[in-house]
């Protein structure tokens, strides 16, 4: 008998120290959040007040410019982890997104230096970025594979077919869509810059702004929840990896716009990629990752990379301040989530 | 054909020496030069390799040796990555811009753009229109120095393996040209086909791997006779493949003189049969006096040649040592 009270005792103990451990990590984590947040913050100021040109209009359209690939694809990624959850390990990813993009960009300016029209080529371009997609989904949804160890065979699939269509070459292309989207521009806003800034608004509408979006969230953050309430979750889960490979397709346009050609290496873009998404949740509260975020983490790592060229500051700093900001979020994520309690 | 061959050297070595002469020239008018209070933009679209670094580094350090102010921006070899920081560059108006190397197709929109800003534009090892010079080896001569010595090692016939993944690069195209204009006075000696492909990155454990594949392929001792590679990394991982599998009546060939591959050509039990050494901290250092020159109102050829050496088994001990002590000396491995 008193053992068993003194049993209850330890146990109640035991649930108010981990309570009160919860909400010192939960401080914790707001803390160190706003911090990382800070620290966005202060880097900015420092440009504004000691980069020359920084905050030149022209400046700043550049990096907009700069930034819409990275943001494209950023937003392919980000779509992925919002719809498979945030765990790093076992959670949503598309490593192959990058690669994809790279294939897509090979099939759209061969297609066009086989002298196929800019509609055909678009059309096969985002044909392939989907079908990629949907590789991904068969393989993680269908299968059940781990979304990491899926979608990294898969990016070996879609590099090499790259590999395969190329031989590892420059494939040149000039299209009419190709001359708009480099010389065009409009307001004094250039077509690429449009591109990202129009792009953004749908994801943000769709992904924030309607039920599909919540349904959405809902799928990634509880699937058994969303399941008992009558949601699909496969289905969700599958059209974020085909999304993903449509929004591959999309900066694969955009990539051979800006290098006039195809070319081989496309796969480099991939940590940018993850950084950009990774760097968005410190954004949101919950941690989770955001369309709005994604796009400020990608402006942050586009603005990162000219303020340090303008203040003439080595460019091999800039992947080292991006390796330790990733290290930062990834960190505050996983203390925020031991917050969550035991799962 | 030996006849020849001592024509063709003598005639080489004459025009060697003139380029010398000029180059000392040059360097007695450089001392006046000066680029107190100017800024070059200096854009590479990577250092990992040895030629490029030295290069990257002999421009940098001759700004700064003059009194101006580098901007130095290493595009790590991202297309996306050098095409962003040109598109900055221009923004910043440096009085000139310095590109190195990359691939033409892409750059050239953008090189367009820099001349449309006014900014003078120079480069090395590439060329283009929009430049108003490109400071390089004269990669006509060495293409067809080094396409000679191979013939002439080869007894004048036998079947050769070239890697030709980089026609896209211009050097790589006129060295590649050279190669084959040469083979047509020499019948006998044969280009296997398919070509095989040089890469980057894993230059060479990929040209290990295919080496080692055709010498499967041709079991025969004698059914090859050479390597060619327009420049001399892929040759390492070649030399590294014949000595592996026991082929050493193959012999290598390649451009650029990294250390590395001096030795090799100096150790006299190696595979490497020669290699023609290029000064890239000379090419480096002589684009900046270039840009100088245009700046001070002087006029500026559309090109400019730095000597080049071939090292083969004969003079490698003389002619390889000045190439390893200048590679000592900056400090570059």
């Amino acid at each position: 008998m008193s053992a068993s009270v003194l049993h209850s005792e330890v146990a109640v103990s035991d649930e108010k120290q981990a309570a009160a451990k919860s909400a010192g990590r939960r401080f914790g984590a707001l803390v160190v959040r706003l911090g990382a947040i800070a620290a966005f913050a202060a880097i900015m100021a420092y440009f504004v007040v000691f980069a020359p040109g920084f905050t030149s209009t022209f400046n700043l359209i550049n990096v907009v410019e700069q930034s819409a690939i990275l943001g494209v694809l950023a937003y392919g990624m980000t779509s992925v982890i919002i719809g498979g959850g945030s765990d790093v390990t076992e959670g949503g990813i598309d490593l192959s997104i990058a690669a994809n993009m790279g294939l897509c960009a090979a099939v759209y300016a061969t297609l066009l230096s086989m002298g196929y029209g800019d509609f055909l080529s678009v059309l096969a371009a985002i044909a392939v970025g989907m079908a990629v997609g949907a590789l991904n989904a068969l393989a993680v949804v269908g299968l059940g594979i781990l979304p990491l160890l899926a979608t990294l065979a898969v990016l070996n699939v879609a590099a090499g077919m790259e590999l395969t269509l190329t031989q590892n070459t420059v494939v040149g292309a000039s299209s009419p869509l190709l001359g708009v989207l480099v010389s065009g521009s409009f307001l004094g806003i250039s077509a690429l810059a449009w591109a990202l800034i129009v792009f953004s608004a749908i994801m943000i509408v769709v992904v924030h702004g309607t039920s599909f979006g919540l349904r959405l969230y809902s799928v990634g953050g509880h699937p058994e929840s969303a399941r008992a309430a009558g949601i699909s979750v496969p289905f969700y889960v599958s059209f974020t990896y085909v999304l993903s490979g449509f929004c591959a397709a999309v900066a694969s346009i955009l990539t051979v716009s800006r290098l006039s050609a195809s070319t081989p290496g496309s796969g480099e873009l991939l940590l940018s990629v993850l950084a950009a998404a990774l760097l968005g949740t410190v954004f949101s509260r919950r941690f989770v990752p955001t369309m709005g975020g994604t796009l400020l983490s990608v402006l942050f790592i586009g603005l990162l990379a000219n303020g340090f060229q303008l203040l003439n500051v080595s460019s091999y700093w800039v992947n080292g301040v991006q390796g330790a900001l990733i290290l930062l979020v990834v960190a505050i994520t996983s203390f925020a989530r031991g917050s969550e309690g035991s799962r | 054909m030996t006849r020849y061959m001592k024509g063709l050297v003598k005639a080489l070595a004459l025009g060697l020496a003139a380029a010398c002469s000029l180059a000392a020239i040059s360097g007695a008018t450089a001392e006046e030069l000066s680029l107190k209070g100017k800024r070059i933009g200096v854009s590479a679209i990577g250092t990992d390799h040895y030629w490029d670094l030295m290069a990257f580094k002999g421009i940098q350090d001759r700004v700064k040796e003059l009194g101006g102010e580098v901007i130095a921006l290493d595009a790590g070899r991202k297309d996306q990555q050098q095409i962003a920081q040109l598109q900055t560059l221009i923004a910043q108006k440096p009085d000139a811009i310095i590109e190195q190397l990359g691939n033409l197709e892409v750059l050239n929109p953008w090189l367009q753009k820099i001349r449309d800003a006014g900014i003078p534009l120079f480069t090395v090892d590439t060329a283009t229109p929009h430049a108003i010079n490109n400071t390089t080896s004269n990669n006509y001569n060495i293409g067809a120095e080094i396409a000679l010595q191979m013939v002439a090692d080869m007894g004048g016939k036998g079947n050769v393996l070239v890697f030709n993944g980089f026609y896209s690069v211009p050097v790589c195209k006129i060295r590649y040209d050279q190669l084959k204009y040469v083979l047509t006075s020499f019948p006998d000696v044969k280009i296997v086909e398919p070509e095989l492909r040089d890469v980057i990155p894993n230059t060479v454990q990929s040209a290990y791997s295919n080496v080692t594949d055709m010498l499967t392929k041709s079991p025969e001792k004698g059914s090859i006779g050479a390597v060619w590679a327009c420049w001399d990394v892929p040759q390492i991982g070649a030399t590294q493949a014949v000595e592996a599998a026991g082929r050493n009546e193959v012999k290598t060939y390649g451009i650029d003189g990294s250390p590395e591959v001096i030795k090799m050509v100096m150790d006299p039990k190696s595979s490497a049969g020669a290699v023609a050494a290029q000064q890239p901290y000379e090419i480096g250092k002589t684009s900046v006096d270039n840009a100088a020159k245009y700046l001070a109102g002087q006029k500026v050829p559309p090109f400019t040649f730095v000597p080049s050496v071939l090292i083969n088994k004969e003079n490698a001990a003389e002619k390889g040592k000045p190439f390893l002590d200048a590679a000592e000396k900056a400090g570059v491995k």
